[in-house]
């Protein structure tokens, strides 16, 4: 098990040159350039500009010096935000995504289980109907119309929260973004668990387990849990990651200073630096999590072995 | 003479404007707010607070805050003294401005004009990089060569004569060069601030500037937050306490904040939207028209457009005032030429055939198509960025076009960047375009169909028309100078180079109780320091 | 005398015809597939004919619009059929395209294991940490504008998910008896991923793909927004959405038709992808 997560780690490296290496080639290859707008820069200022940057370089000089400054543990200045270097911009965004993604995923993984096992237990009946109904809003209607809808009635109507800002963190601003991620990820996770549990429930050990006559929570608790729970966490990886940094519509509509904007800003702006600086820290991120997803399944399922 | 008669002129006026009240002027009778602290939007977070660097309007507003030129701009859209006390022009191209002598930085050293020379040197400077650089540079002697290291920094027209005294020379005479001096890319900087913390200057802490503000907190992305500068020359006038500039960037979550109360000030209304908020919020609606044009760039080397014909039947059949009334239904104003309303320096210019009635102007549009031998069923390519607005309008334009004269338009929506670079390289037919004015003047609009001007996508060249603007700004007698710009205006948009569709205005809700805002203000150029909170 | 065989379809329809919610879906998707391909046929109104007289009104008889008009003077009802007909051929196309690259992908890492599967699993993992937005803007400026682009830009970032999900299941089923005995017999490892592994996936894949197919259609009205999907004046629910969203509280109706519209389409792909699951399930005999 060990020597299995040591691999994966040492693996790590060459997925992150592949992945710099990629988006690299990929922003450069997009038509238009950082210092494309409205009023056309002169040939004079774009010199300036390119020599500022370093964009006058060939491009696998610059490749090589970015490469460098990487291993240095810096990852560049930003080409749209002057003020500030990537690292500031990706250490100030990633408490917020973390707050954010951490507690929503909490959340819809915990709402998303209960439910899913209480659906799974009453098959076909309204019960199950009326919680899928539940369930099934975040995977039915789109964030853009759950987010405004939220604002309308808790911020305006009933004006119990704000309707969007960060204020460093403070738990009023947090509820409602919160909220809209954990009902749109519940969606997935109580849909998997309950799937899963209904095919566990009807599998031979399950049954030998009833007909010795266990009490049903038992055999939901201990024996039917952990290889249903399977699916569940492969789910969870991928929605991890994408409550971090995909979810730049929550934090359009909340303005929240997280990392989802800052990934589409940085695509929209050309900011080369700033979107390969987030590359690096979303391949980190999606290692690490596919690795504890990873083990994960070994502890759920004891035939799994490395 | 003639210099002597404006030397004269202008002694007279700048004594005028010194005797002019420069408070935030408070009427009598109006009780303030205990708390005079403004929450704002800004729009999408600032890509920069060094003046030199600065480009976008967010940016702009909040180093307007930070720092102070030698002139400034009231909320009224009036130009004003800054740090300059005086000035005189001695002749054409040279200008000695008088500092005054309370004028200090927020840590509370004096400003000299050493520190002008040096801010001024550091906005050119190559190495700066100043995306804005060469906007502002033509009007400040060698200003295009230093930009273009050219020409060492220390030609800039700019010199210091004295502890407090200013010496300018254009390289031609500028009219508008007070209104040029208020943008903060000409403000004074601390040199030794930049030498200790070199890029880092601007971060909270670190910043030392001479505006009414100084930054207590930068929130990346959430917000701006400024204090007042017990530091500046006028702070018993300044009433705000603090200013908080939330980046705040889809225009429907702005909204939201201002009708929960997080904020008093929305910057821009979502697209189509104005009506609504007239009826709902009658006593915060506010809107005002900019000096900013919305037109259509014609590839004048498109061989479907190379015709004039063709690209006048094209002008004449949109009906700008039902684009104006019920398509984007937010008071903005029809433009038929390239010189909007309010813009100093030369009048409006507009088509003969613009009073003519709709069916007249379509009758000759279609006369001048076939006379250029163009079909109904003929195909045209029209690209604009991903905006619901710009959406909306270019709908309006494919139809006229359509059930006008029958031509079918091919409608490409692509990212900002990529419209850039198409526009830029001239890789399209018909494409939307938007101009916001650098300084209030005609110049900055007529740079839009000007020769070899890095701003004309259009690629129009109208030689005459290019020599009225030189001798127009060789001119000294301003009344002169705006005939000349005036007829070079006309004589070039009878070239059709663009099709001027809507002179910009600025929907927005600012709550009633907050004082000092006017909407006659052209430029859009409010600095805190003149707003107020009314007690509820 | 043994009881006669009975097909394992049969079984299965029964199984299905047993789970009303899955039944209800099924006929309310027919007739949402059949209203929109056949409705603008019947309209008045063309999807992009403008009329300047009536700008965002809201639905009423005069001038047959039923569903209201855009801020453009479009009927809605049109536009929400055609929009349907958009949105229901990009979720399908895009969702086939993905489950079978998905599928496919998963099953082999997930049962050849040891270096393929880590090799297999890093392209993922990859492709999870490229923003996909990058991924669009290029494939679209360099392949030009198309439906299919469309369609395939989708499926290009959606099968990701799919892939993991099966290989975590395949892992589940590679150590159960009956692949041993096939391993034992000596059937190809190709014949046993196909044969045996994969119609053991059918239920957490067929719940997956009807997890798919609203990302599917959201992404695709992402997409629209940034102008990289279906062009004006053609248009499909998300981008209807969207636009209405902007516009809630002045003309609701123009969220509320395409907004109810899609919402029940995608609850009853929820509701049949559940029941389809329940009925295909090999091991409820």
């Amino acid at each position: 098990m060990w020597k299995y997560t040591l691999r994966r780690i040492l693996a790590t490296l060459p997925t992150l040159l592949t992945v710099i290496t990629v988006c690299y080639l990929m922003l450069h290859m997009t038509p238009g350039g950082p210092f494309d707008s409205e009023r056309k820069v002169s040939a004079a200022v774009l010199a300036n500009l390119q020599a500022k940057y370093h964009l006058d370089l060939p491009l696998w000089q610059q490749y090589l010096y970015y490469l460098n400054n990487l291993l240095h543990g810096d990852l560049g200045a930003s080409f749209r935000y002057a003020d500030w270097s990537v690292n500031d911009l990706v250490a100030k965004a990633l408490p917020v995504s973390l707050l954010i993604g951490g507690l929503s995923m909490l959340i819809a993984v915990f709402s998303g289980v209960l439910l899913g096992i209480w659906a799974a237990l009453r098959q076909n009946s309204w019960v199950d109907h009326a919680l899928m109904v539940f369930c099934n809003i975040g995977g039915s209607v789109p964030s853009f119309v759950i987010g405004p809808l939220l604002v309308t009635v808790f911020a305006l109507w009933l004006q119990w929260l704000p309707s969007g800002g960060w204020n460093e963190g403070q738990w009023r601003f947090v509820v409602l973004p919160v909220t809209l991620l954990a009902v749109i990820n519940l969606s997935t996770v109580g849909r998997v668990m309950r799937g899963s549990l209904i095919e566990v429930l009807s599998s031979n050990f399950i049954l030998a387990a009833r007909a010795k006559g266990l009490p049903m929570s038992t055999i939901v608790l201990r024996h039917a849990l952990r290889p249903a729970l399977i699916p569940v966490i492969s789910v969870l990886g991928p929605l991890a990651i994408s409550s971090i940094t995909a979810a730049v519509v929550t934090e359009t509509w909340f303005s929240l200073p997280g990392l989802g904007k800052l990934i589409v800003n940085g695509a929209s702006n050309r900011d080369y630096t700033l979107v390969l600086g987030l590359v690096v820290l979303v391949t980190f991120v999606a290692v690490l999590f596919n690795l504890l997803v990873d083990l994960a399944y070994a502890l759920l399922d004891p035939k799994i072995r490395y | 003479m003639k210099i002597a008669a404006l030397f004269i002129a202008l002694v007279v006026s700048q004594a005028a404007l010194t005797t002019q009240a420069l408070a935030a002027q408070v009427p009598k009778g109006i009780e303030l707010a205990a708390k005079q602290e403004l929450v704002r939007s800004n729009g999408p977070e600032p890509e920069t607070l060094d003046p030199a660097l600065a480009e976008s309007v967010g940016a702009n507003q909040i180093t307007r805050d930070l720092f102070e030129g030698l002139t400034a701009t009231t909320t009224s859209g009036q130009m004003v003294p800054g740090v300059a006390a005086s000035w005189k022009q001695t002749n054409p191209t040279t200008w000695v401005f008088t500092l005054r002598k309370d004028a200090k930085f927020s840590n509370g050293e004096p400003i000299t004009a050493e520190d002008f020379v040096y801010g001024w040197r550091r906005y050119l400077d190559p190495k700066t990089a100043s995306p804005y650089a060469t906007t502002l540079a033509p009007f400040i002697l060698n200003g295009m060569d230093v930009a273009e290291s050219k020409k060492p920094l220390n030609e800039l027209g700019v010199k210091a004569l004295a502890k407090d005294q200013l010496e300018v020379k254009t390289p031609f005479p500028v009219a508008f060069l007070l209104d040029l001096l208020s943008n903060t890319q000409f403000a004074p900087i601390h040199k030794a601030v930049i030498d200790k913390f070199g890029k880092d200057w601007t971060k909270p802490g670190n910043m030392v500037g001479n505006g009414a503000y100084v930054m207590k907190d930068w929130r990346v992305n959430s917000a701006v937050v400024l204090e007042k500068n017990t530091h500046y020359w006028d702070a018993k006038s300044v009433v705000l306490n603090k200013v908080s500039y939330l980046a705040i960037e889809d225009s429907n979550a702005d909204v939201k904040m201002f009708q929960s109360g997080e904020t008093d000030y929305v910057e821009r209304l979502p697209p189509g939207s104005f009506e609504q908020f007239k009826k709902s919020n009658p006593a915060d609606i506010k809107n005002g028209a900019m000096l900013g044009l919305r037109f259509y760039a014609f590839n004048n080397k498109d061989p479907l457009l190379k015709d004039v014909r063709v690209r006048k039947a094209l002008s004449m059949v949109i009906d700008r005032d039902t684009l104006a009334s019920k398509v984007t239904a937010d008071g903005q104003i029809p433009a038929y030429g390239v010189i909007v309303k309010g813009v100093n320096g030369a009048d409006v210019t507009a088509y003969d055939w613009a009073a003519w009635p709709m069916e007249k102007r379509v009758d000759e549009a279609k006369k001048l198509l076939v006379a250029a031998g163009v079909k109904p069923g003929t195909k045209i390519n029209f690209t604009y960025n991903t905006d619901q607005y710009h959406k909306k309008m270019a709908i309006f334009a494919a139809s006229e076009w359509k059930t006008k004269l029958g031509l079918e338009t091919e409608m490409e929506n692509m990212e900002f960047k990529v419209l850039m670079k198409k526009r830029h390289d001239g890789e399209f037919q018909i494409a939307r375009h938007g101009w916001v004015a650098d300084y209030n003047d005609a110049t900055t609009f007529l740079t839009l169909v000007q020769c070899d001007s890095d701003a004309n996508d259009n690629k129009n060249c109208n030689r005459n028309a290019e020599d009225l603007i030189n001798q127009g700004n060789q001119a000294l007698d301003p009344a002169k100078r705006k005939a000349l710009l005036t007829s070079a205006a006309k004589l070039v948009m009878e070239d059709y180079p663009m099709i001027p569709l809507l002179q910009y205005t600025l929907p927005r809700l600012v709550r009633s109780n907050v004082g000092g805002y006017f909407e006659s203000n052209p430029m859009d150029r409010f600095r805190s320091k003149d707003l107020y909170l009314i007690k509820r | 005398m043994a009881p006669a065989a009975r097909s394992p379809w049969l079984d299965a329809r029964q199984r299905f015809m047993r789970n009303r919610a899955a039944l209800v879906s099924l006929l309310i998707l027919a007739l949402i597939a059949l209203v929109c391909l056949v409705g603008p046929w019947l309209s008045p109104h063309a999807y992009d004919d403008t009329d300047w007289n009536q700008m965002g009104i809201g639905p009423t008889w005069d001038g047959w619009h039923l569903f209201g008009t855009d801020e453009l003077g479009r009927d809605l009802l049109v536009r929400t059929l055609i929009g349907g007909r958009v949105s229901l051929t990009v979720g399908v196309l895009a969702t086939l395209v993905s489950v079978s690259i998905g599928v496919a992908w998963g099953a082999v890492a997930g049962f050849v294991g040891g270096r393929v599967d880590a090799f297999m699993m890093r392209i993922v993992d990859i492709l999870y940490a490229i923003p996909y937005l990058l991924i669009a803007i290029m494939m679209v400026t360099i392949l030009g504008r198309d439906f299919y682009l469309v369609v395939l830009t989708i499926s290009a970032f959606s099968w990701m998910d799919m892939a993991r999900v099966v290989r975590g299941q395949t892992l589940s089923i590679k150590s159960k008896e009956y692949i041993e005995a096939a391993r034992a017999i000596g059937v190809p490892t190709h014949r046993i991923i196909f044969s045996h592994v994969v119609p053991n996936l059918l239920g957490i894949v067929v719940i997956y793909t009807s997890i798919t197919v609203p990302g599917v259609i959201l992404t695709e009205s992402v997409l629209s927004f940034l102008g990289l999907g279906v062009q004006e004046p053609m248009t499909s629910w998300g981008v209807l959405i969207h636009d209405g969203a902007n516009v809630m509280e002045s003309s609701p109706w123009m969220i509320w038709f395409p907004g109810a519209a899609l919402t029940l389409t995608l609850y009853c792909a929820n509701f049949l992808g559940d029941g389809m699951r329940d009925a295909l399930d090999p091991k409820t005999r």
